[in-house]
């Protein structure tokens, strides 16, 4: 415990706090004059810097109701993942509907697929909306071959918006389904019998249950798109730059103190979403235990009426939207690293990763040390990661006081963005600090294994810690009063019947290193440190080509390192 | 409870026997909530002691913070006379059963009962796979040591979960409600086998249960809890025929309970009718539909004669009720009756009070309830002399 609570504070609270303190002291002395330039700058915040400024209210709400309005990057990032979320929920609760309400082969497979998305590597998604909405992407080939016109997606609102809605829809659709899946059928029985109506039913038993879960998607969505890196580097630019990608814009040009400020003040934002959310969250908890869930329809019934039709009708639709969101840019990324400059079929963008490999000057990223790098910082950051997940589950599914408070500093990390830990770590550690006369400085490797665990531990926690919490608690007592110490019981009991969330822990662990980018680039810059993501970005500069084939090789070791977790995984549990 | 007037808790060990397990003025608060409050009680070796009450009343929480599981926020609690404070459950030597068994899922029946010999040796010097077999033998499952707990029944789990709990040769056996989860006639036929494991061993034990059927049945003692505190700690033949306030009375079995005042016409003298040759004596009471007498026995006697004007709390068992007996008794309406096989458990309606007798034939109408003056019991008396 004492040694999760060092490796939280030394690579994750220590670093962030020096970002923090960073943004309020200017020259030695303490002030809030950065905020209040940011504040004031049209740039960040539009018409609503004048509000800060200190300009009438009613002035600003006409300006912003103005067709010409401007609204700053601050305002833009919002307003992108404003629209983000109104799309991911808009795709993902038909899934929810799809999921719960019906049976239908690959069901349970499906259900499980919806958290890949969220730990694809997010660069390659990136590649793959590039090589989709891309000039010489596959759906202009496709309208082209249709006679359609070309249409330019690429550095627009609606590629990142769409990107946005892979990522996150199968997140709304998950826990959506999840509370779809808990609403106890007895209790729609009882109000059908009680003489509502199945509208009616609908209406006053399953949807208050389901709302909730599908508020928490949208509030995580929110989140997740507000600090959204990646996806806008590559398909929006510099044009439709976030604060994220401005924050990164910022420390390139070393231009520490504005960066910070702004870190700060999106993680401001970010946390107020959240904590409005958590607020409203303990305010409807609620258990249902030892239920009944409302049985599923077949999906294909074998004489359908019209009233049976119409909602499949609806479905299949739906389907095909998914299908072309989710499959399009995995599809076109294999595609296009197949796809020769004259629309061919050849291998020569892996033969330049090859080349390069052989030939690349010490200054060029080569493909090798990328996978290389990425394998030893997910087995390494995947260390770090599972004891700390552990047992930050253990401390959180126990019941004292102040778990809460314990609960959301643990948790912090999850809702804090990679640009934020990645400067902290960079600014903090990398760059040294002066302990008791020494001045110690981590290596940048070092830095992003640190960077990587507290971007996983998160999600060990969040696969061990359901397992924990339905753990018999008298299990745990027997065999302390069997003469097992707390720590034995751990080993000997609560781990072997939660394994398969450590292995799930781990694996997650893994593909959050392989595919984290945002404080992977800041800390491997001008390092020897970078990754096959890093690498995918460096590449993508200059030709698309390359950079799917890069996409592909990431692709598959993580596909291949998923298998070995498996077994190994396997393995171990029948000791 | 040092004497024991009524010479039932034959069974039960010498009450000279050492003190195995001490609790004095033992609290519980959790967030301010009481959960157990202001427990004594003292359990001696090789008793078969027994917690009782409606379910809220502190019973499994007493336990829990016997076995270790919760510290208390008040008192003390000793074994053998030593401070338990601060020793963890896996050094107390203990052995805990769950209602739910708690069997590990991931071991064999085996491996279950042998988990508990991997921190001490196995008692007598034998090895460990003697003593689970010893075990497997003590709870009649011989052979199934490689099965899994999942192709057992209930109430082989729960004799598992038994031995699983003995084989480390604890000083004190903790069962949680063991048999709650199972049918009414398998419970009936464990709890022999329970106690007659627990006699052999001669093992101090401590049984929670909400069933006081149960508990008159299985114990040397028991205590009757409410609201945290034990309102009666006795064996089972004083609880039931001597319950010591009017929850423990309604709680412990079928009663039937009159409330009135004492009135004059009581001279004083030995009138009792039930021939032991006891002191006993009977005082009017009005119960506001007429005046019963009941008889006023044991200790009261010295300390605490009734008076006119005072408050009188007593009751009278369904067995005591005699229907027909117009004597000493009152007339009420049939509202509704039971027919449990041997007897007919009727309800009566009386004064908006409600009236249980137990007959053979059926009854209709309005009847005359009457009972011998030795078969009501006081429990309890608030005196007007100020």
């Amino acid at each position: 415990m004492a040694a999760t609570v060092a490796v939280l504070v030394a690579v994750f609270y220590y670093p962030v706090g020096t970002v923090l303190v960073e943004s309020v002291v200017v020259d030695g002395v303490v002030t809030l004059g950065v905020f209040v330039e940011l504040l004031r700058d049209p740039f960040y915040f539009g018409e609503l810097a004048r509000l800060f400024a200190g300009e009438n209210p009613l002035a600003v709400a006409r300006a912003l109701a103005s067709p010409d309005r401007r609204l700053g990057i601050v305002g833009f990032t919002a307003y992108q993942a404003g629209l983000s979320t109104v799309a991911s929920v808009a795709l993902g609760v038909p899934a929810a509907y799809l999921l719960a309400r019906f049976e239908f082969p690959g069901r349970r497979t499906i259900r499980s697929l919806t958290i890949v998305p969220f730990v694809l590597p997010s660069i390659m998604v990136a590649v793959g909306y590039v090589a989709t909405f891309g000039r010489n992407g596959t759906l202009n080939a496709v309208l082209t071959g249709l006679g359609l016109p070309t249409v330019e997606l690429m550095f627009t609102l609606e590629a990142i918006v769409i990107a946005h809605a892979f990522y996150n829809a199968p997140l709304v659709a998950r826990v959506t389904t999840a509370a779809w899946e808990s609403v106890d059928a007895s209790a729609v029985e009882t109000a059908r019998s009680l003489g509502a109506g199945p509208v009616r039913a609908f209406v006053d038993v399953v949807a208050p249950q389901v709302y909730p879960a599908v508020l928490m998607g949208a509030a995580l969505t929110f989140v997740f798109t507000f600090g959204t890196f990646p996806i806008v580097l590559a398909l929006g630019g510099f044009e439709l730059a976030t604060v994220e990608v401005f924050i990164y814009r910022l420390v390139g040009d070393l231009n520490y103190a504005e960066a910070a400020a702004l870190a700060v003040v999106e993680l401001v934002i970010s946390l107020s979403v959240l904590a409005a959310y958590l607020r409203y969250e303990a305010a409807q908890t609620v258990t249902s235990r030892g239920i009944r869930p409302l049985p599923r329809r077949s999906l294909f019934p074998p004489a359908p009426t019209v009233r049976e039709l119409l909602p499949r009708l609806g479905l299949a639709v739906y389907v095909v939207v998914a299908a072309l969101v989710f499959l399009a840019p995995i599809a076109s990324m294999l595609l296009a690293s197949v796809t020769g400059g004259d629309g061919g079929l050849t291998l020569d963008h892996y033969r330049f990763l090859l080349e390069r490999q052989r030939t690349g000057a010490a200054f060029q990223v080569r493909p090798w040390p990328a996978v290389r790098n990425s394998l030893v910082f997910a087995a390494a950051s995947a260390l770090v990661a599972l004891p700390m997940g552990v047992i930050v589950a253990v401390a959180t599914t126990r019941q004292y006081r102040g778990r809460t408070l314990v609960a959301a500093v643990a948790m912090a990390p999850f809702a804090v963005s990679g640009i934020l830990v990645g400067l902290g770590l960079l600014r903090g550690l990398v760059f040294g600090v002066e302990v008791a006369g020494w001045r110690i400085a981590v290596a940048g490797s070092a830095a992003v294994v640190a960077a990587h665990a507290v971007a996983g531990y998160p999600f060990v926690v969040r696969t061990v810690a359901p397992g924990l919490e339905s753990l018999d608690r008298s299990l745990v007592e027997s065999a302390r009063s069997l003469g097992a110490s707390r720590a034995r019981v751990l080993r000997d009991v609560e781990l072997p019947l939660v394994w398969p969330g450590v292995v799930a822990g781990a694996a997650f662990a893994v593909a959050i290193s392989m595919g984290e980018f945002t404080a992977t680039v800041v800390l491997a810059a001008g390092a020897d440190a970078y990754t096959m993501p890093v690498a995918i970005e460096r590449f993508i500069g200059r030709r698309l080509g390359p950079a799917t084939a890069m996409g592909v090789v990431l692709l598959v070791v993580t596909g291949l390192s998923f298998v070995v977790i498996e077994r190994l995984g396997g393995e171990y549990r029948g000791l | 409870m040092g004497s024991d007037p009524l010479g039932d808790g034959a069974s039960a060990p010498d009450a000279d026997a050492p003190i195995a397990v001490e609790l004095d003025g033992v609290g519980k608060q959790y967030d301010g909530t009481v959960a157990v409050e202001g427990v004594d009680m003292r359990v001696r070796e090789g008793e078969f002691f027994t917690l009782v009450g409606p379910s809220g009343c502190g019973k499994t929480t007493t336990l829990r913070l016997i076995a270790g599981f919760e510290a208390p926020t008040e008192g003390s609690i000793r074994f053998g006379g030593a401070d338990v404070a601060g020793v963890p459950p896996e050094d107390r030597n203990v052995g805990v059963v769950f209602q739910n068994y708690a069997l590990f899922p991931h071991m064999t029946v085996g491996e279950n009962i042998g988990y508990g010999l991997r921190f001490a040796d196995p008692p007598g010097g034998v090895s460990r796979e003697e003593r689970v077999r010893e075990l497997l033998e003590l709870v009649d499952l011989p052979g199934t040591a490689d099965r899994d707990p999942e192709s057992l029944s209930g109430g082989q789990r729960q004799r598992v979960a038994m031995a699983r709990a003995l084989a480390p040769g604890p000083d004190l056996l903790l069962l949680d409600e063991p048999m709650s989860a199972l049918d009414a006639r398998l419970r009936e036929r464990l709890r022999v086998q329970v106690r007659a494991i627990q006699a052999e061993l001669g093992i101090t034990t401590v049984y929670v249960t909400h069933d006081q059927e149960e508990a008159l049945a299985i114990s040397d003692r028991v205590a009757v809890m409410r609201g945290g505190t034990p309102e009666q700690v006795a064996p089972p033949r004083t609880v039931y025929r001597r319950p010591a306030s009017q929850f423990v009375a309604e709680f412990v079995g079928d009663n039937n309970v009159f409330e009135g005042v004492v009135v004059e016409g009581n001279d004083g003298r030995d009138d009792a009718v039930d021939g032991t040759g006891s002191s006993a004596r009977t005082v009017p009471v009005d119960v506001g539909d007429g005046t019963l007498r009941v008889e006023i026995g044991g200790e009261a006697i010295e300390t605490d004669v009734p008076r006119p004007g005072d408050r009188l709390t007593f009751c009278v068992r369904p067995q005591h009720l005699r229907v027909g007996r117009t004597e000493n008794g009152v007339r009420a309406d049939v509202e509704s009756a039971e027919f449990l096989g041997e007897t007919t458990r009727v309800h009566l309606s009386w004064e908006g009070e409600e009236l249980v007798v137990r007959t053979e034939d059926p009854l209709e109408g309005t009847v005359a309830v009457g009972f011998d003056p030795a078969d009501a019991h006081v429990v309890d008396e608030s005196s007007n002399r100020g």
